[in-house]
C-alpha cells in the first residue's frame, strides 16, 4: 500500500467514526439509544439491513468463490425475497403493534418468560461468537496478504466500532451503515471496471464471458433436486427461505434494524427494498470474481493464493517438487491461452462442429491446470496436515493488491474494513439490546430509570465489544472455530424460527407444548447433523417444521393430561 | 393486508399486495434471466 492508499483508508475510517459519534448524540432514554426513537426512513432501514448482513467475508470470499466454484452460490439467496414478504405481512405489524424492543419480548407476550429467556440466551451465545469472528475473519486475510499484524488489526477495527456504537447506539449504527455501503459499492464497482480494463486488448467483456461460461463459471442455476448438493435452486428457495426467515425474523441484529423504522410502512419498505436489491448485488459480487478469473486466464496466477501456505512448502524439503509443479503450471497456462484464442476464432466462424471441438480442447487443457493445482494442494497438506487447502478468501485481495491502481487499493481495503465494521456494529448493538431489555430490565432492574438504562446499554455495548476483540485475538488458536460456529448457527436457527412461527400462526398452542416441541425438534436436527450428509441449509427446515408439527400434538397431550389430572 | 391506516399505507401502489406480487415477479424474472444467461454463455 502506498501513501494515497493510506490516505483513502484512514480518511474513510475516521469519517465513519466521527459521523457515527456526531449523528448518535443526544439519546436520553433506551428508546432513543436502542430504537433511534423509531425515526428511521425506509432507505436508512434498507441499507442498514443490507450492511449488517454483508460482512467483509461477503466481499472477500464472494469473488473468490466464483473464481473457484462458479456463480452457483447466488442461488443461496433465492428464498430471501419471499422471506421479506412473509415478514412484512406478519412480524413487522406485530412487533410495531406491541412496541417491543427485541424480538424475544414478543415471545413472553405470546407464551411465557421461559421461552423468551431461552430464545434470547441462544441468540447471545450464537451472536456473541459470531461477532468475534466478524472481526477476525477479514483480519487474518489482510494480515496474510498485506503483512499487517493481526492483533493490532483486530484491536483497531474493534475499538473503532465500539467508539461510535457505544456512544450513539442504533442511530449511529444506522446512519453510518449508509456511508459504509457507499464506500463498499464504490470500491467494488471500481475493482470491477479496472478488472475489465486489464483484460488483453483483443479480448472483450463478451469474449471473457464466453470463455468463463465454457469453463463452467456461469453455473447460476442448477435445477437438479439433490439434498447433498449445497447450492441448487431448491435448497436456495426452500432451505434458503427458512434460513432467511429465521435470520431476519428472529435474529435481533436484523430485527433491531427494521424496528427503528418510523412506521410499519418504513419498516416494510426497508425489507422489500432489500428483497429487490440483494440478489442482483450478490450476482454482481460473484461476477467480479468471474472477470478476475477471465483476467487470470491471460496473466499467470499464483499456483496457490495463500502465500503463507505456499511459502511454507517452498521452504520445506518439498521445495523442488513444488517448483516442478509451478513450471508445469506455466507450461499449461501458455497452452490454455492458445486453446482460448482457438475457441474464440472457432466461435467467429459459426461452425458448430468446430466450436464443439475447440471448446472440448479448452476444457481438457483447463482440467490439466486444475489437476496441477490439486497436486499443489495435496503437497501443502502433506507438508502441514493442519494447513487449510482452500485459498478462496485470498484470491480477490491478491488481485486487488497486485493489479489495481494506487488509490483504488486503499478504497477497496477501506470497503472491506467498512463491511467488517458495519456487521460488527449491528451485532454489538443487538447484543447490548438483548442484554439490557431481556435480562437487565426484565429480570434484575427493580424500577425504570432512563439514565441508568442508557448507561447500562453503553457499558453493555463496550463489554460485548471487548469480548468480541478478545475472541478475535484467540480465534487463530482455536482451529476450525469458524466452521464450528457456522454449524452451531444452522443447528439452532430452524428451532428458533419454529418457536416464532408457532407463536405467529398456531393460535391454540401454549408455552409448555412449544417448549417440549423445541426440545424434540432440536434432537431431530442434531440427529440429522450426526447421522446424515444432508446440506446444512436443510437443518433449518427440519427444526422449524418439527416444531410446527409437534407443538399441536404436545398441546393436545398436555391438555388431556391436565384434564385427567383434574 | 386489509388494514391500511396512515401508519401502514403503502407508497406508490394502493395495496401492499401489489408490492408483494412485484417482488415475487422480480424474483421469477431474475431466475429466468440467470437461466438464460447460463444457457447462452455455456
Amino acid at each position: 500500500m502506498r501513501t494515497l492508499d493510506w490516505i483513502f483508508l484512514v480518511a474513510s475510517l475516521v469519517f465513519i467514526v466521527l459521523y457515527g459519534v456526531l449523528k448518535g448524540r443526544g439519546s436520553r432514554d433506551i428508546r432513543g439509544f436502542l430504537l433511534a426513537d423509531r425515526s428511521m426512513k425506509w432507505y436508512t432501514v434498507a441499507l442498514s439491513i443490507m450492511a449488517t448482513q454483508a460482512s467483509a467475508i461477503t466481499f472477500l470470499s464472494g469473488p473468490g468463490q466464483a473464481y473457484v466454484d462458479g456463480m452457483r452460490f447466488v442461488q443461496f439467496y433465492f428464498g430471501l425475497p419471499i422471506a421479506m414478504i412473509i415478514l412484512s405481512v406478519t412480524a413487522v405489524p406485530i412487533y410495531h403493534k406491541l412496541n417491543v424492543y427485541t424480538a424475544y419480548e414478543y415471545l413472553e407476550n405470546r407464551f411465557d418468560i421461559n421461552i423468551r429467556l431461552l430464545a434470547s440466551f441462544l441468540f447471545l451465545i450464537q451472536r456473541g461468537l459470531a461477532a468475534g469472528l466478524t472481526i477476525y475473519a477479514p483480519s487474518i486475510i489482510l494480515s496474510v496478504i498485506l503483512g499487517w499484524n493481526i492483533y493490532w488489526t483486530n484491536l483497531i477495527v474493534g475499538l473503532l466500532v465500539i467508539t461510535y456504537t457505544a456512544s450513539g447506539g442504533t442511530r449511529a449504527v444506522g446512519e453510518t451503515h449508509f456511508y459504509q455501503m457507499l464506500i463498499i459499492m464504490c470500491g467494488m464497482i471500481g475493482a470491477f471496471i479496472v478488472a475489465i480494463q486489464l483484460l488483453p486488448d483483443d479480448i472483450s467483456l463478451l469474449d471473457a464471458t464466453y470463455i468463463t461460461g465454457k469453463l463452467g463459471r456461469l453455473n447460476t442455476i442448477d435445477l437438479r433436486f439433490d439434498l447433498d448438493n449445497r447450492y441448487n435452486i431448491w435448497s436456495g428457495i426452500i432451505g434458503g427461505l427458512f434460513l432467511q426467515l429465521s435470520y431476519f425474523g428472529t435474529d435481533q441484529s436484523q430485527v433491531q434494524r427494521y424496528l427503528s423504522g418510523s412506521s410499519v410502512t418504513q419498516s416494510r419498505m426497508g425489507l422489500i427494498f432489500n428483497g429487490f436489491v440483494k440478489i442482483p448485488m450478490q450476482f454482481f459480487i460473484l461476477f467480479i470474481g468471474v472477470v478476475v478469473f477471465a483476467f487470470y486466464q491471460f496473466q499467470l496466477p499464483p499456483l496457490f493464493f495463500n502465500p503463507v501456505a505456499s511459502g511454507a512448502v517452498k521452504e520445506s524439503s518439498m521445495a523442488d517438487a513444488y517448483q516442478v509443479l509451478e513450471n508445469k503450471q506455466h507450461e499449461i497456462h501458455t497452452q490454455k491461452q492458445q486453446a482460448i484464442r482457438a475457441y474464440l476464432e472457432a466461435r467467429d466462424t459459426g461452425d458448430p462442429q468446430l466450436i464443439t471441438e475447440k471448446g472440448s480442447e479448452l476444457i481438457t487443457t483447463h482440467q490439466k491446470y486444475v489437476d496441477v493445482r490439486n497436486n499443489a494442494k495435496a503437497m501443502i497438506k502433506a507438508n502441514n496436515p493442519d494447513a487449510d487447502t482452500s485459498d478462496t478468501n485470498y484470491i480477490f485481495l491478491t488481485f486487488v493488491v497486485q493489479f489495481l491502481p494506487v488509490g483504488l487499493v486503499g478504497l477497496v481495503i477501506a470497503a472491506i474494513i467498512a463491511a467488517s465494521m458495519s456487521s460488527t456494529a449491528g451485532e454489538l448493538n443487538a447484543l447490548a439490546s438483548t442484554t439490557v431489555v431481556d435480562f437487565y430490565k426484565r429480570v434484575f432492574a427493580k424500577r425504570p430509570d432512563d439514565r441508568k438504562e442508557v448507561l447500562f446499554s453503553k457499558l453493555s455495548t463496550v463489554a460485548w465489544g471487548i469480548y468480541a476483540i478478545v475472541l478475535a485475538e484467540y480465534a487463530s488458536r482455536l482451529g476450525s472455530l469458524i466452521e464450528a460456529v457456522n454449524i452451531l448457527g444452522s443447528l439452532f436457527y430452524g428451532t428458533i424460527l419454529g418457536i416464532f412461527l408457532a407463536a405467529f400462526y398456531i393460535k391454540r398452542v401454549q408455552g409448555r407444548a412449544v417448549f417440549f416441541a423445541a426440545i424434540f425438534a432440536e434432537i431431530a436436527v442434531i440427529a440429522v447433523f450426526i447421522f446424515t450428509d444432508i446440506s446444512f441449509l436443510w437443518y433449518n427446515v427440519v427444526g422449524c417444521v418439527g416444531i410446527l408439527l409437534l407443538a399441536p400434538v404436545f398441546e393436545l397431550v398436555t391438555k388431556k393430561y391436565s384434564k385427567s389430572g383434574a | 393486508m386489509k388494514d391500511i391506516s396512515e401508519n401502514n399505507r403503502p407508497p406508490v401502489f394502493k395495496s401492499w399486495l401489489t408490492w408483494y406480487i412485484l417482488l415475487v415477479g422480480t424474483l421469477a424474472a431474475l431466475i429466468l434471466l440467470f437461466y438464460l444467461f447460463m444457457k447462452t454463455f455455456n
